[in-house]
């Protein structure tokens, strides 16, 4: 157990002293998090602009909390005038008036909000619906209030605002859940991509030490191959650990990402780490050299990072595509993730992935094996 | 006691036979070496008795340890210096002795305390925090030993120590090796360097081509040629003196005795002195000129010469 261990913490010690692993290891992937990262919460947090023409009368201030409850667009009070510049240099998507004689026009059948818009946007065509129910749920509010005469229009709107009934609402609560799962979704694309290309650099030192020396002379020791493997194989399975909650953590403390339920995501995540162990052992054990190596692993890598849906959701390519992304095992360990991110957990979908990785692990090591020992 | 014993050991890399039947055995407290040219085998033999090298056909036994069947057990006594510098570079000398001595079991204090040892043995103390690869070629050399004797070994086995260092790095390596040897450690060496040989070894064999061309101590193999002198005599022409030096030397010495090659004639005799003006004569006759004349006593470089008509360096 002792050498175990010391073989172990030679190879992280080696690691954490060589400049060009650290940087391929976390600088690297943390820039890329760091830019993506960026983009996305940018376009995320650019959400479409309207104005609201207010005025003095008590109902625009409800109506306006009616409207702001759509939280896909940011709802800004303005003057008539203001609005109109904002449209026409397109600043804004439209913008809404809220009429001052707002229970005539129920009475006449009116339209009842004024939109001022410069041409129909999708933005606006996403929007309209959502103004179509609000005049209607005003029109029905003040029906009910001309039944019952007991409350006044204003209160029954601030009633309506704060209502939890309300359709949209549910509707808000499910995309804002979806976004963030995209992002950190991609975070963890990238901590496996630089996973792999951290380990199967650091996998590829043991083709050094065989040519310098050092991997002979432990075989001289009276270390067992059994306990050189493990120690070897902790080492590289510690680099994995360490590199992803340094990646994962950086990137919860920059854009504030969740990553699911921690009595799944740990065992899950190091399954993924072990296969991308054994992926790095593989590429050692099929090559000559270091070099070979590094060209051969960034082939590799980058390839199946791409049919594997690393880089882009793997629902967004054709079929068939989707169906050669199974023979990768990158798309089984994002479909594992999703599912403990996003918190869904499909029991079924979850064994199938950890099933498939275990396979592509197992696949892994043993050509490793056969490829180290052999030469 | 034999401490190791190697019987009609071979090693085949595909069709290349590069070590062909080697026998020998070294006694406890011995100082053994392996003597040969580059390419002779000596690493492969080595490697073979380390447990490197499964052997293509013979057996090993150290300390009465199978090597081949039990590898690991035989590894616990013995401790091995590679041809490479097996060290890791990034880390530090004391970082890199702690490495190997843990490999040996060693741990805690103890560890600590023969680490230190060593680096007093070889004599980097004050260079134990720095980095191996701010080291020069001889101080990595040393440290490579070192590595090997923390776990104090019955044997140590070392593939070319000294290869590729300044003089001082290496006589200090000699001494080291000495004074281990003096204290009771069996040594078995490989050197391509006859002098070392001759200074640290009590038994010899000579490797050539992967076959072991003599065995015995200094003097045995001395003896072996006749305990006879060499005369080097440089020429400017390969000329055609054969025969006649042979009739020269007749009753003397046999043809064997006598070789020229790239303008150099060497010439084995009891007593030099005695034939030195009348070869000179006969070299000279027809014309061919003398560059220099050497007379060389009896030694390893002797024994090779005579056995493979080549020179140990090349
Ligand atoms: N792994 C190998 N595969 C193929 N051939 C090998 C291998 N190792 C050694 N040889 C060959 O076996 C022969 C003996 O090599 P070896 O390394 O034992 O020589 P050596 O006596 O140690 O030489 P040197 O003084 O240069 O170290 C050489 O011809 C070498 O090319
Ligand atoms: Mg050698």
């Amino acid at each position: 157990m002792r050498r175990i261990l010391a073989i172990a913490w030679l190879h992280l010690k080696e690691l954490f002293k060589s400049p060009g692993t650290l940087v391929m290891m976390f600088i690297l992937p943390g820039l890329f998090g760091w830019i993506f990262g960026g983009i996305s919460i940018e376009s995320g947090q650019t959400k479409p602009v309207i104005d609201v023409v207010m005025n003095e009368e008590e109902h625009s201030t409800e109506i306006f909390n009616l409207l702001k409850q759509n939280e896909h667009y940011q709802w800004n009070k303005a003057t008539l005038k203001e609005a109109k510049e904002h449209v026409e240099e397109q600043d804004t998507v439209a913008a809404v008036v809220i009429p001052t004689d707002i229970q005539q026009k129920v009475v006449e059948n009116q339209p009842l909000l004024d939109v001022i818009l410069r041409s129909k946007t999708e933005d606006y065509l996403a929007l309209e619906p959502h103004l179509q129910g609000t005049a209607n749920l005003i029109i029905r509010i003040h029906h009910t209030v001309e039944e019952s005469n007991s409350t006044t229009l204003p209160d029954m709107l601030e009633a309506a605002a704060t209502s939890k009934g309300v359709a949209i609402e549910k509707q808000t609560i499910q995309k804002d859940g979806n976004n963030p799962v995209e992002m950190n979704l991609m975070f963890v694309g990238f901590a496996i991509m630089f996973m792999m290309f951290g380990l199967s650099g650091a996998a590829s030192t043991i083709l050094d030490e065989r040519i310098g020396g050092t991997w002979g002379r432990l075989m001289v020791t009276p270390a067992s191959k059994l306990q050189i493997s493990l120690g070897y194989l902790i080492a590289y399975f510690l680099m994995g650990w360490i590199q992803f909650s340094v990646l994962m953590i950086a990137m919860n403390l920059l854009f504030e990402t969740t990553w699911g339920n921690l009595t799944y995501m740990i065992p899950f995540a190091s399954l993924v780490i072990l296969c991308v162990v054994g992926f790095g052992l593989m590429i050692a054990g099929m090559v000559k050299t270091k070099q070979q190596a590094g060209a051969i692993g960034a082939v590799l890598i980058v390839s199946t990072c791409m049919l594997g849906g690393v880089y882009w959701s793997i629902d967004l390519v054709p079929e068939f595509m989707q169906k050669i992304s199974l023979a990768v095992p990158q798309s089984w360990a994002m479909s594992g993730f999703k599912e403990i991110i996003s918190g869904s957990l499909h029991p079924a979908t979850l064994i199938k992935d950890t099933l498939a990785l275990l396979g592509f692990t197992a696949g892994f090591f043993l050509i490793a094996i056969r490829g180290i020992t052999f030469k | 006691m034999n401490i190791l014993n190697v019987q009609e050991l071979g090693k085949s890399f595909g069709k290349f036979e590069a070590v062909k039947g080697v026998s020998f055995s070294v006694e406890k407290g011995e100082s053994f070496s392996l003597l040969g040219p580059n390419g002779a085998g000596k690493s492969t033999t080595i490697n073979m008795i380390t447990g490197l090298y499964p052997p293509t056909s013979g057996s090993i036994q150290i300390t009465g340890v199978d090597v081949i069947k039990n590898p690991k057990q035989a590894q616990k006594s013995i401790g091995v210096v590679p041809q490479e510098i097996a060290l890791y570079e990034t880390l530090s000398a004391r970082e890199n002795l702690k490495f190997w001595g843990r490999m040996y079991d060693l741990s805690g204090n103890a560890l600590e305390k023969v680490v230190d040892e060593v680096l007093e043995i070889i004599g980097l103390t004050d260079r134990a925090k720095d980095k191996v690869s701010t080291f020069s070629g001889g101080m990595k050399r040393r440290v490579n030993i070192g590595a090997a004797i923390l776990h104090k070994p019955e044997v140590l086995i070392m593939d070319e120590p000294t290869v590729g260092i300044d003089p001082q790095s290496r006589n200090h390596i000699l001494e080291t090796v000495k004074r281990l040897n003096n204290e009771g450690m069996t040594i078995i060496y490989t050197s391509h360097y006859m002098e070392e040989v001759e200074y640290l070894c009590e038994r010899i064999g000579i490797i050539d081509h992967g076959e072991l061309i003599a065995c015995g101590t200094l003097r045995e193999l001395r003896e072996s040629i006749g305990d006879r002198s060499r005369i080097i005599i440089s020429l400017d022409n390969e000329g055609s003196h054969h025969l006649e030096i042979s009739s020269l030397l007749e009753g003397l010495a046999v043809e064997k005795d006598i070789l020229i090659k790239d303008k150099l004639l060497t010439v084995f005799h009891k007593e030099p002195q005695a034939i030195l003006s009348e070869l000179i004569q006969l070299v000279t006759k027809d014309g061919t000129k003398i560059t220099s004349v050497e007379i060389v006593e009896p030694n390893l470089e002797s024994v090779f010469l005579h056995l493979t008509g080549r020179s140990l360096r090349n």
